[in-house]
């Protein structure tokens, strides 16, 4: 299974690969929704986590344009997010975000949200 | 290193490269830059530090970046005006935040109140008050926060965690039947939200049934992608669980359907409604080992009772649906090429993801810059093996050793641009410096920056951070004047101290420069005779008194202050800059300011040299330090009245030091074979170095002679020669210092 992970942070870059591999995953990675958009174009994946503020072209942007894009409306898209608040989850849902992973993350749960995803 | 230190170091450097962006980012707003995207990239900023500590539990950290993230996304909004006073909480804040970024990775503990009071002046200004006496804090800056270490394996079991508002939901767990009855709205499969997947993960807490209840469907050409054509009726018996659990499973897709869910007495049995029912027992979702006897015409439409699918056949009324969302998907009229109007506003093509850069181990690096400088050394030596009978017999060898040392030299260039990063790393660190002592001193000071994109070896960047500290300390406790000060004598009341960078040939030159009172002399004077640094009848001209400085253990503050110290600090500039290859020169006009200067090599690691030899042993003498060289027969020399031995050069007396005897050899060469070799330290103060012979010029690699053995004063390091013989570098600027001082003994 590959993931997409799309975040400016190496910290958070760095933690998920870490996670997902470990799980057993092959991990890509982008730094901002551009990047993240090319590597799509490519690149297939079975999932995909964006952080929402991101420089360049953020989550949302990004998720708007992935679902636009016409080839990826079934892919599965988490939602990468700090926000306690209802409003930037919402945002990206509305977007056309599947779910959301509230960071900090436990790998676990990680895990288990990409699961309730992916087929 | 385990994984998490190399994580917390990963984020740490992000930290140190996201509040050097923060410190550009608030000086440019500070100078009324003050659009959107300035904003948003300080808000980014704010954000990633926070994200990172809350994954490490940095508890104080992510408090302070909450509430300080929150005002700049009200600032960001336009909810609260962005006057100088939010300006400069903002920097305040930046600096509070670098705090406790620091606080940290040492490990320290940090004041408990710290940043308490710019966090009460976000609560206010977020609540909309406009003075600073608020009470309370605002309740959402009080959140809990709960770390959760990322798990590395080894770890005991992380403890269960309240991180979805289900689990509030006070239901007590109980064993039961419950029905659902689930109609998904369109938005659900936009969202790439599957059914399937619900009915899986609802599987685990249970055995459960699923009934499609067919609506009104298409003929299959007005089949539309995203359409509803069925609604689920799901029974669910589980052992243990409450509805909070069940709402956890539909959690992504709320609003985006209707779901109602009703607890019906204690374990049920599943046909009790009557219907034809074949129930799917799924305890193990990932071998699709479902009862293969099942209702065959599933979703007949016209049925007047809804048949009970089986699991994998509900994934068969599925799949078309998913077929024919591909095939409008594939028509082109409906694909929207949005990309032109992204928001990134860059134009042209875009970057291939991950292309531009890749980050590198410096260890690597550092491996091949030494294999590097060992190849130099190997091509020189295969060179000096070529005598001239040689030369004539194997010219093809001649020529590919030319074209060896042309490609080691342009390998050796390449390999140091790996290194080179940019002064700014360094500098950005300074506007902080020089805000804090302007307030403890209360002097009004500005900082220039110059040339911050001038590139350096990376090692030598990171040997800078504490000497240029100290220059800035320096001059913004000793060189700039109160404002008082500078009042009376006619100056505009803000000092100004300038920092630049620039490449002056094979050197960088970094310059500390303030407009304050610049150097009392006599002061210098009087305590360096005072603590024998200078003989008291030593005559010192104004640039050797500036000089002074430099020298250990001196201090000119009258008063110790807590800001330059107890004169540890300019010493350890020159020994610092010293230990790089550089060497520092000050020079100040009384009055109009005090000028000081790095002098460092582009790279650590090769140097051009002379080859001399002293009593049989070669030494090396950088050449960017030699003026000129002369036989000793026709040198002027003299002596001074102290008996000293001193050059005569153009009308200039310049210190004489014969090398043999200050590294306590005998010199069999007769005087009049023996060479000056004429070198100029840093402020063009000149020494004469006396060698036997000079053998001619060539690179070195630098080896650390404090490093293999000990620091020798006069020797800046060794080299390997390429005959294998190891040349000791002369440190001419220490042989200067050292004479001054030993004459002042």
């Amino acid at each position: 299974m590959r993931v997409l992970t799309v975040d400016d942070s190496r910290t958070i870059l760095a933690m998920l690969r870490h996670t997902l591999v470990n799980a057993g995953f092959e991990v890509l990675q982008a730094e901002d929704g551009k990047q993240g958009l090319d590597v799509l174009k490519t690149e297939d994946v079975d999932v995909v986590i964006t952080d929402i503020n991101m420089p360049v072209m953020d989550g949302i942007e990004f998720i708007k344009h992935v679902r636009a894009s016409g080839q990826h409306q079934s892919l599965p898209i988490l939602i990468l997010t700090t926000e306690t608040s209802q409003e930037k989850r919402d945002q990206g849902k509305q977007a056309g975000g599947t779910g959301w992973i509230v960071k900090p993350f436990d790998p676990d749960k990680l895990i288990s949200v990409i699961q309730k995803v992916v087929h | 290193m385990s994984d998490l230190d190399d994580f917390k170091a990963t984020y740490f450097d992000e930290c140190s490269e996201l509040l050097n962006d923060l410190e550009e980012q608030f000086s440019a707003i500070e100078d009324g830059e003050r659009g959107a995207d300035r904003l948003n990239a300080v808000f980014r900023a704010i954000h990633s530090i926070k994200g990172g500590a809350g994954a490490f539990g940095f508890s104080g950290l992510v408090g302070f970046a909450h509430a300080f993230e929150t005002l700049l996304d009200y600032v960001r909004d336009g909810r609260v005006d962005l006057t100088d006073e939010v300006v400069a909480l903002c920097i305040r804040a930046n600096d509070i935040v670098a705090d406790f970024v620091a606080a940290a990775r040492e490990g320290t503990p940090l004041d408990p109140d710290h940043g308490a009071e710019e966090k009460a002046r976000f609560d206010a200004l977020c609540r909309g008050e406009d003075d600073d006496m608020s009470g309370e804090p605002m309740e959402e800056f009080d959140i809990e926060f709960v770390p959760v270490m990322v798990n590395l394996g080894q770890d005991e079991p992380e403890p269960e965690l309240a991180t979805d508002t289900f689990d509030a939901i006070p239901f007590e767990p109980a064993d039961g039947h419950w029905e659902i009855h689930f109609a998904p709205h369109s938005a659900l499969y936009a969202r790439a939200n599957d059914p399937l997947l619900l009915f899986r993960e609802l599987a685990v807490l249970g055995e459960i049934s699923v009934k499609a209840v067919p609506g009104f469907v298409p003929p299959l050409a007005d089949f539309e992608p995203f359409g509803v054509y069925c609604t689920w009726e799901i029974t669910l018996n589980a052992k243990g669980i409450n509805e909070g659990m069940i709402r956890e499973v539909f959690e992504f897709v709320e609003g985006d359907c209707d779901i109602t869910i009703a607890q019906c007495g204690p374990t049920a049995v599943l046909d009790e409604a009557g219907a034809p029912v074949v129930a799917s027992h799924i305890t193990d979702l990932d071998e699709n080992d479902f009862d293969a006897d099942m209702v065959a015409e599933a979703a007949k439409p016209a049925e007047p009772e809804a048949e009970v699918l089986s699991f994998s056949e509900l994934a068969e009324t599925i799949k078309p649906t998913a077929a024919a969302r591909a095939a409008v998907a594939a028509q082109p009229e409906k694909v929207i090429q949005p990309l032109a109007e992204s928001g990134g506003g860059e134009e042209g093509g875009h970057r291939p993801a991950g292309v531009q850069s890749i980050r590198v181990d410096l260890d690597k690096v550092d491996r091949v810059v030494n294999m590097v400088g060992e190849l130099v050394i190997t091509q020189s030596m295969l060179t000096q093996q070529l005598d001239d009978n040689l030369r004539a017999r194997y010219q093809e060898l001649v020529r590919g050793l030319e074209v060896l040392a042309q490609t080691t030299r342009g390998l050796q260039d390449a390999v140091m641009a790996i290194r080179a990063q940019p002064v700014k790393s360094v500098f950005s660190r300074m506007p902080r410096l020089v805000r804090e002592l302007a307030g403890k001193t209360n002097k009004k000071i500005r900082l220039e920056m110059i040339g911050e994109n001038t590139e350096i070896d990376k090692t030598i960047i990171e040997q800078l951070s504490d000497p240029l500290t100290h220059m800035i300390r320096n001059s913004a406790d000793h060189g700039v004047e109160t404002p008082e000060k500078r009042a009376a004598a006619g100056k505009s009341e803000h000092g100004t101290i300038t920092l630049s960078a620039e490449q002056a040939g094979g050197n960088i030159l970094i310059i500390v420069e303030d407009d304050g009172a610049g150097i009392n002399r006599e002061r210098v004077l009087d305590v360096a005779r005072e603590r024998g640094v200078v003989a008291p009848e030593q005559q010192l001209t104004e640039e050797q008194i500036d000089q002074l400085i430099f020298a250990p253990g001196f201090s000119t503050a009258s008063a110790v202050s807590d800001i330059s110290g107890r004169g540890v600090g300019m010493d350890v500039v020159l020994s610092n800059i010293k230990k790089i290859g550089g060497s520092v020169h000050v020079r100040s006009r009384t009055g109009l300011g005090t000028r000081m200067t790095l002098r460092l090599p582009l790279t650590l690691a090769v140097l051009d040299v002379m080859l001399v030899k002293v009593a049989n042993n070669p030494y090396v003498i950088p050449l960017s330090s030699i003026v000129e060289t002369m036989q000793c027969s026709r040198a002027d020399f003299g002596r001074v009245p102290s008996g000293a031995r001193v050059l005569q050069v153009r009308g200039e007396y310049v210190q004489v030091v014969d090398l043999a005897a200050r590294f306590e050899m005998q010199s069999e060469a007769d005087e009049k074979n023996r060479f000056v070799v004429l070198c100029e330290a840093e402020g063009s103060v000149k020494v004469a170095l006396i060698v036997d012979e000079i053998i001619g010029q060539q690179q070195v690699v630098i080896k650390s002679l404090e490093e293999n053995f000990e620091r020798i004063e006069g020797i800046a390091g060794g080299t390997i020669l390429g005959d294998g013989n190891v040349a000791l570098i002369v440190d001419v600027q220490g042989l200067k210092t050292a004479a001054i001082h030993k004459n002042a003994a």
